[in-house]
């Protein structure tokens, strides 16, 4: 991370920014995964082709799509299959899809793309080999893929109402990267400049199955209404995403590395602190923020959710887009500081989600102050996992006071602190949450509760002598290994940790894939359960054969393309 | 088949859990296995053999009675996993002396730790035993004598010094032996929950319709 020595605005405090429900609350930023690989493909002028679309009139088929940047091309080979509806699930124990895919590392063969029509489809029961950079697989909307398909083999456009009310035609259920069923590992791609931000090629391989999706959907309607059908308007072509359903695997990822979570916290608190330290703005960048939050505004209002926690939420958001509009009429953004007096204002007027909005928000104008930081979201550092044994017994205790004080002083045995445990079901190995005391999960818990660990390592720790070296402590608990690991990260890690509990009667793990979701790019988060959420990833993006400098950022705001 | 070192690491992890070790000292068996597959040695061979020899022991007849003068176990065999860790943790003490270990198993599991103590402290590391001798500078390894893959030596010892005249060729899959690479899936089994209906609605949040 860059020095902060300019900035006359700390970083927020890890214990308002490490809550559950404000982690629940983050809104994408400018540096976003999807935003930076987008504006990174029209900087490099990357282009993009689909030599092969062979899917007949069932459905059935594959199709190529490739990317070119300087160096390299990567290519999206997607798979289309005829699901029967009973088998149609978002679940991990899904065992067929209406669509598989994988980023493959170059342009493959006909004997790559054989190779991999024997394998892909099956997805956790298949194998890829280091060509691959990710696999992934998607299930259709089934609300809007007939009704699109339908209309568009009759030669009408779909119902504006009905693809509003879902926005994407297909979500994908997950994506594997980083070595997943024997894809390449992350240290093969690490150091190529496309690939420096964390997650470029999941993010790329998303990217290219949207169009890939739009395609089938135009490709499908042609096969059943022949001479009569039209295309899909490029508006509403436009306005579609790739929704994307996650379950409970992403919140393990976040607690299972400490270093990358901090990083990619601590790059848009940096960000906020760079843009709130400025002591003036200009005329032409309040312009492009009053933009913006119009622009916002509309996007919250296509935002639905029929979870009862989300509801509430939005009825909070949209009550703080109410006061941040009353607000900024009677506001001159061009006196003194004004982002910093901005987001003081928001933190005393608005809800969570308003603040983590205008926090987001005011990073807008300000992409050379901010999108650098980028590059420092990824995990540089492999040796911060090594314990340093020769720190005293003492200082451990000190460290486990600055990250977990908060925790020191809760009731670890009372029932409702420590009611849940996470655990992996035999079944396809599927993360869960149980319940403690009613099913027989504790022998299989998951160590994804940091706080209640470093209680019970700090209450160790007290019986041992302050100055003898850690390494003797540790010889003698393993148990608190990898406590002792943690909070030696969080020396040099302030955002490493949640500031929570993890195992609660009353945690909602929709919290940490909101997070993880929103550091990606998502938006229109709608919760299932308390464990999933679907979402919506590229709506309002440029197709690949769109891409301008102009259109590359800012899509994310509706209307991009008239006021980028 | 090849697997990708993330693999290995994933089911060493699960499988030293599986096989009774904390998630601190699982993780570091992991990063251990992988390390080794990233030499070319098959890590996962070696971690297998580590844990079905732990088979049963307490941990208290498996790590260094002591952190004083040679290490031994009143077990009578040191687990490599154990003093492994303990060397690692102990890397500061490399600059004023030599760690003597003595009677332990299957000392190549050594190594990863020598390499994390070469890490922290910047210098290669050498760890010698009868008939191998192998330097690490952390990332690397050269290995000297035919005696690395030895189930049993009666004692080791690891040093600050020596230089990587060959080192090894780094890789960046595994392939692991059919039998390790089912011994540690049979360890990690058993840190799945089995599949109940009850967990299968509910563990991961099914509710609403995923079908629409």
């Amino acid at each position: 991370m860059e020095t902060t020595a300019h900035n006359t605005i700390a970083r927020r405090d890890p214990a308002l920014v490490m809550r559950l429900s404000r982690l629940g609350s983050v809104h994408q930023c400018r540096l976003s995964f999807m935003r930076t690989l987008t504006r990174r493909l029209a900087e490099e002028n990357w282009s993009f082709a689909r030599p092969h679309f062979d899917i007949n009139e069932q459905g059935v088929g594959h199709a190529v799509y490739t990317a070119t940047g300087p160096q390299r091309t990567y290519s999206l080979v997607a798979f289309a299959h005829d699901l029967p509806p009973e088998m149609r699930s978002d679940r991990v124990i899904a065992t067929a899809w209406d669509a598989t895919f994988t980023l493959f590392d170059g342009v493959p063969t006909a004997e790559d793309i054989e190779r991999l029509s024997k394998n892909v489809p099956y997805q956790e029961a298949g194998r890829v080999d280091e060509q691959s950079l990710s696999v992934s697989r998607a299930n259709r909307s089934v609300r809007l893929w007939e009704h699109m398909v339908d209309a568009l083999s009759h030669g009408r456009q779909p119902e504006a109402e009905t693809v509003d009310s879902v926005g994407y035609l297909m979500r994908s259920t997950a994506v594997y990267g980083s070595g997943k069923l024997g894809a390449a590992d992350f240290e093969k791609i690490a150091c190529r400049p496309e690939m420096a931000a964390p997650f470029q090629a999941e993010m790329l391989s998303v990217y290219l199955t949207r169009a890939f999706v739009r395609d089938l959907v135009n490709h499908m309607a042609r096969m059943r209404g022949g001479e009569q059908a039209v295309e899909l308007d490029k508006e509403t072509a436009r306005s579609l995403g790739i929704g994307n359903s996650t379950g409970l695997g992403m919140a393990p990822f976040i607690i299972n590395h400490p270093v990358l979570f901090n990083n990619w916290i601590e790059a848009r608190e940096e960000a906020i602190a760079r843009v709130r330290s400025l002591p003036a703005a200009t005329e032409e960048e309040v312009e492009c923020f009053r933009g913006l939050f119009a622009r916002s505004q509309a996007s919250v209002a296509a935002w639905h959710s029929q979870h009862p926690v989300q509801i509430g939420k939005l009825e909070d958001l949209n009550s703080d887009l109410e006061k941040i509009t009353a607000h900024l009429n009677h506001t001159d953004l061009t006196r003194s500081t004004p982002w910093d007096q901005l987001y003081t204002w928001a933190e005393g007027a608005l809800s969570e989600e308003g603040q983590e909005l205008i926090a987001s928000l005011i990073l807008e104008p300000y992409g050379d102050l901010v999108d650098g930081l980028s590059v420092s979201m990824a995990d540089g550092r492999p040796d911060a996992l090594l314990i340093n044994g020769a720190m005293t017994v003492a200082a451990v205790r000190d460290l486990i006071e600055a990250s977990f004080g908060w925790t020191l002083s809760t009731d670890w045995q009372a029932k409702e602190n420590c009611a849940r445990a996470w655990y992996v079901s035999e079944e396809k190995l599927e993360p869960r949450l149980g319940e403690r005391f009613e099913e027989p999960i504790a022998d299989y818990e998951q160590p994804l509760a940091p706080a209640r660990d470093a209680a019970a390592a700090h209450a160790a720790l007290a019986e041992w002598d302050g100055s003898l070296p850690v390494a003797e402590f540790l010889l003698k608990h393993p148990e608190h290994r990898h406590t002792v690991r943690r909070v030696q990260i969080s020396a040099d890690a302030p955002y490493s940790e949640i500031q929570d509990n993890t195992i609660s009667a009353e945690v909602l793990p929709i919290d940490m894939l909101r997070f993880k979701l929103a550091v990606f790019g998502a938006t229109h988060f709608d919760p299932r359960s308390d464990r999933w959420v679907r979402i919506c990833m590229y709506g309002n993006a440029p197709y690949p054969e769109e891409l301008t400098k102009e259109n590359a950022d800012r899509w994310v705001y509706p209307n991009a393309e008239d006021q980028a | 088949m090849s697997f990708a070192l993330n693999e290995i690491e994933a089911t060493a992890k699960r499988a030293a859990s599986g096989a009774g070790l904390s998630w601190g000292m699982a993780e570091e068996a992991a990063k251990a296995a992988r390390w080794l597959c990233a030499q070319g040695i098959d890590g996962a061979a070696v971690l297998a053999a580590v844990l079905e020899q732990n088979g049963g022991k307490a941990a208290a007849d498996l790590r260094p009675a002591s952190l004083s003068g040679d290490w031994r176990t009143d077990g009578g065999t040191l687990c490599p996993l154990f003093a492994g860790a303990s060397l690692s943790d102990c890397a500061a003490r490399l600059a004023t002396g030599r760690i003597t270990l003595q009677a332990v198993s299957h000392p190549a599991m050594l190594l990863p730790f020598a390499a994390a103590a070469a890490s922290q402290l910047g210098k290669a590391v050498t760890l010698e035993w009868e008939g191998c001798a192998a330097v690490t500078d952390g990332r690397s390894v050269s290995v000297s004598g035919d005696a690395l893959l030895q189930a049993c030596v009666s004692g080791a010892s690891a040093s600050l010094g020596g230089s990587l005249d060959a080192p090894l060729s780094q890789a960046a899959r595994a392939t692991p032996g059919t039998a390790a690479w089912e011994s540690l899936n049979r360890f990690a089994h058993r840190t799945f929950a089995p599949a109940t209906e009850a967990s299968r609605l509910a563990g991961a949040g099914a509710g609403l319709s995923d079908n629409d």
